[in-house]
């Protein structure tokens, strides 16, 4: 066959299969947690957050291009029934580095899945100046900031696209803003939004770091009506078990849903995945936490403008893929809003029964796009729905 | 009451001496917190410094501010961890390990700044008709700004003057995409209505509806990085043009060459509108000796990508090297549309990472 037929063909396959996805390169997993050496956490900004193994707290750094491993040194195993609840989180980390409340935007929120401990990834004002900061909540609702001078760490770069021309100040205007990122089978994945190009890629970078490792690109596709396929970034992901085979689930910033199956990620390998929702237009979804309860599978889904919602995802390997023209809409995968939960801003999974929310007054914006939250911003740790 | 201001030298004033130990006073003075006038022990207290003295940022239940403490010629000294802010009240307390009333003194940070400064100074696209699947928005402004505020400052008006909300909305919610300068914010059509087959775009349409005339407006309220409002707002009409579905094709553009010697551009013509960032790094000139060094200007509303070198000409082959990610206004890259019609051109994917353009220069 023509090496240009090959290809056409293979289009089609995916083209029918929904979404195309190319794997190039993957480690295998690496052993974890090998003690990291101790020193200055290299934090320009500190955003998206990650728990790897015993304690190990990835950070994604925009600014400075880069994801920081943190060994929180936090890995003893919490007691049962161990919640976090505070009022204000933002004005006692605004007291700790002394600012006014309003000067801390708080970036992502994780638990601890070992210690149960809660980890805040914010900034310490609003400008290019901004301090990163980390701060930690405990299970005694005590709030504190890491010390960043002095921890066990690890950093990778992220560095590898074309040096763009230097603006007045000097600096490189291309970033790309790390929307999403888990720890999955010894490899960090890592998804981000480019503030130039529109196909942003998805990074699986093998963790412990490794010098100039920098990691496999994905290239996503998904297709509407089976149809038109976009590139389009993944905004938030979570692994996930579907008809016992593991994938990643994954919500892109124009509302679909899809999953792709983790076991087929292999070098060159060109895998199949579906679309299984649409959420709808007018949103971002920010937050994914998969649960079970009473024996049915839900996927708790924070989002810009639809607030919270609770996927039913019973059995998601009975959802067709888009293998010939149809619609995929809100229909695809039944949901429910949860009226609940207002005001929501972050999602974390705490344990099998529990969910921490963070949740704020809508900020000055319309009501579809109200922006950052205006404090006080709330820590509450409340049963699954 | 009145505040001590951080602003100048080391200030000293008493507020609220209730203290036994009269001769005690809480001063702030190069950058830290020191408690004058009692006799600090060379090793601290067994339940720490802070048991002793410590300073609040905040009002109500709140830590205190973080730091580190040192005798200092037999002063007890606090040194913030991160330097003192404007618009913070804060409140020393000491408590003498003897007893007694605590000393407490309150210092106000330095005064906000006041001046406007801040501007918009351009957006991309610059020309007035955008079409109707325009996919990015660059808003370039004067000086660093203040993030979180987007939400609230930017909005698109209809031809009645009316903002376009709720499912009309054209701008996509979520996190703000600075550039690490933050003076510029990269701003997101909602993709959901652009793609064809889904939902929305059935349902609402595009964002910027063909022959539908709208205005981009900025709101001189945005905070710079100092918190400081803009010295003005900003607005821009704009004009709804047929949906661009094609992709840019390099066959199709225009490459006038330099003469040799001379110090004139090399000048790219595009048939439409390309993305401002992206013409600025993803088009480079490649020559006898390798990659050749200059200057890129774009012009002529985005139609135009002209670029001069460091050294005039020199005679010789050259090409324009573009790399197959550089988008139109509409999110098409060289060989892919935005979205792919797989029926119809599926063999238009190209795979290539750059495409080049030969021109000689004599």
């Amino acid at each position: 066959m023509h090496l240009k037929s090959k290809i056409n063909s293979a289009l089609m396959v995916c083209a029918a299969a929904g979404l195309a996805l190319t794997f190039t390169t993957i480690s295998k997993t690496a052993p974890a947690n090998e003690s990291l050496p101790l020193g200055k956490v290299p934090l320009t900004s500190a955003g998206a957050l990650a728990f790897g193994p015993n304690g190990i707290l990835f950070v994604a750094d925009s600014v400075g291009a880069q994801i920081v491993a943190i060994d929180t040194q936090d890995a003893k195993k919490a007691k049962a029934g161990a919640a976090v609840n505070v009022e204000g989180v933002d004005a006692k980390i605004a007291a700790l580095v002394g600012v006014p409340a309003d000067q801390i935007v708080i970036n992502d929120v994780k638990v601890n899945p070992i210690s149960k401990n809660v980890y805040i990834s914010a900034s310490r004002g609003k400008g290019p100046d901004a301090a990163a900061l980390i701060a930690k909540v405990d299970t005694t609702d005590k709030v504190s900031v890491l010390s960043l001078d002095s921890e066990h760490n690890a950093a990778v770069s992220l560095v590898d696209a074309p040096e763009s021309k230097a603006t007045g100040r000097g600096g490189n205007p291309r970033m790309q803003t790390i929307t999403g990122m888990n720890y999955i089978n010894g490899n960090l994945m890592v998804a981000g939004l480019s503030n130039e190009e529109w196909n942003s890629a998805l990074r699986s970078i093998p963790y412990p770091f490794k010098t100039a490792e920098k990691g496999a690109t994905l290239q996503i596709w998904h297709s509407s009506h089976g149809r038109y396929e976009t590139q389009a970034p993944i905004r938030t992901f979570v692994p996930y078990n579907i008809g016992g085979k593991p994938y990643v689930l994954a919500a892109y910033t124009c509302t679909p849903l899809v999953k792709i199956p983790v076991d087929e990620l292999k070098p060159g390998a060109m895998v199949k995945g579906a679309e299984i929702a649409d959420l709808g237009a007018g949103n971002q979804p920010l937050d994914m936490v998969p649960y079970e309860k009473d024996g049915h599978n839900y996927i708790l889904i924070a989002n810009t403008s639809f607030g919270v919602v609770k996927l039913k995802a019973d059995k998601l390997e009975s959802y067709p893929t888009i293998g010939e023209p149809q619609r995929t809409d809100v229909a695809g995968v039944p949901y429910d809003k949860v009226g609940n939960l207002q005001n929501v801003q972050h999602l974390a999974a705490v344990d099998s029964s529990n969910v921490l929310v963070m949740t704020g007054h809508p900020g000055a914006g319309p009501a579809y796009n109200p922006g950052p939250p205006v404090g006080p911003i709330n820590l509450n740790t409340v049963a699954l729905p | 009451m009145r505040k001590v201001s951080l602003a100048g030298a080391a200030i000293i004033l008493l507020w609220g001496m209730i203290a036994a130990a009269q001769n005690i006073s809480l001063q702030f003075t190069g950058g830290a917190f020191k408690v004058a006038g009692w006799q600090a022990p060379s090793n601290p207290p067994s339940q720490g410094w802070s048991s002793v003295f410590a300073v609040f940022a905040g009002k109500g239940d709140v830590p205190p501010l973080l730091g580190s403490y040192a005798v200092e010629g037999g002063a007890l000294v606090f040194h913030p961890t991160y330097p003192i802010a404007a618009g913070v009240e804060y409140r020393a307390v000491f408590h003498a390990p003897a007893g007694g009333a605590p000393v407490e003194k309150a210092f106000a940070g330095p005064p906000r700044p006041t001046n406007r400064i801040a501007r918009v100074e351009r957006v991309f696209p610059s020309g007035d008709v955008w079409p109707s699947n325009q996919l990015r928005v660059y808003i370039y402004f004067s000086e660093p700004m203040s993030r979180g505020e987007a939400a609230s400052r930017i909005h698109m008006l209809d031809s009645a003057g009316k903002e376009l909300a709720g499912a009309h909305a054209v701008f996509l919610p979520g996190e703000e995409l600075w550039d690490p300068d933050f003076r510029r914010l990269t701003m997101t059509l909602d993709p959901g209505r652009i793609k064809r087959g889904l939902t929305s775009n059935e349902a609402i349409g595009p964002p910027l509806t063909e022959g539908a005339h709208f205005t981009l407006v900025i709101d001189s309220d945005w905070h710079d990085a100092r918190g400081v409002s803009m010295v003005e707002g900003f607005r821009k009409a704009i004009r709804g043009g047929p949906a661009e579905r094609t992709p840019p094709d390099p066959k199709l553009w225009t490459v006038t060459a330099p003469r040799a010697g001379a110090e004139t551009p090399v000048v790219i013509a595009f048939p439409a509108p390309m993305n401002y960032p992206l013409l600025q790094r993803m088009i480079r000139v490649s020559g006898p000796n390798g990659i050749v060094p200059g200057t890129v200007a774009i012009g002529r509303e985005e139609r135009e990508w002209r670029f001069v070198p460091q050294q005039a000409w020199a005679a010789g082959s050259y090409q324009l090297v573009a790399d197959t990610g550089l988008e139109d206004l509409a999110g098409n890259h060289i060989g892919q549309p935005f979205d792919l019609d797989v029926f119809n051109k599926v063999t238009e994917r190209i795979e290539t990472k750059t495409v080049s353009l030969p021109f000689r220069v004599r």
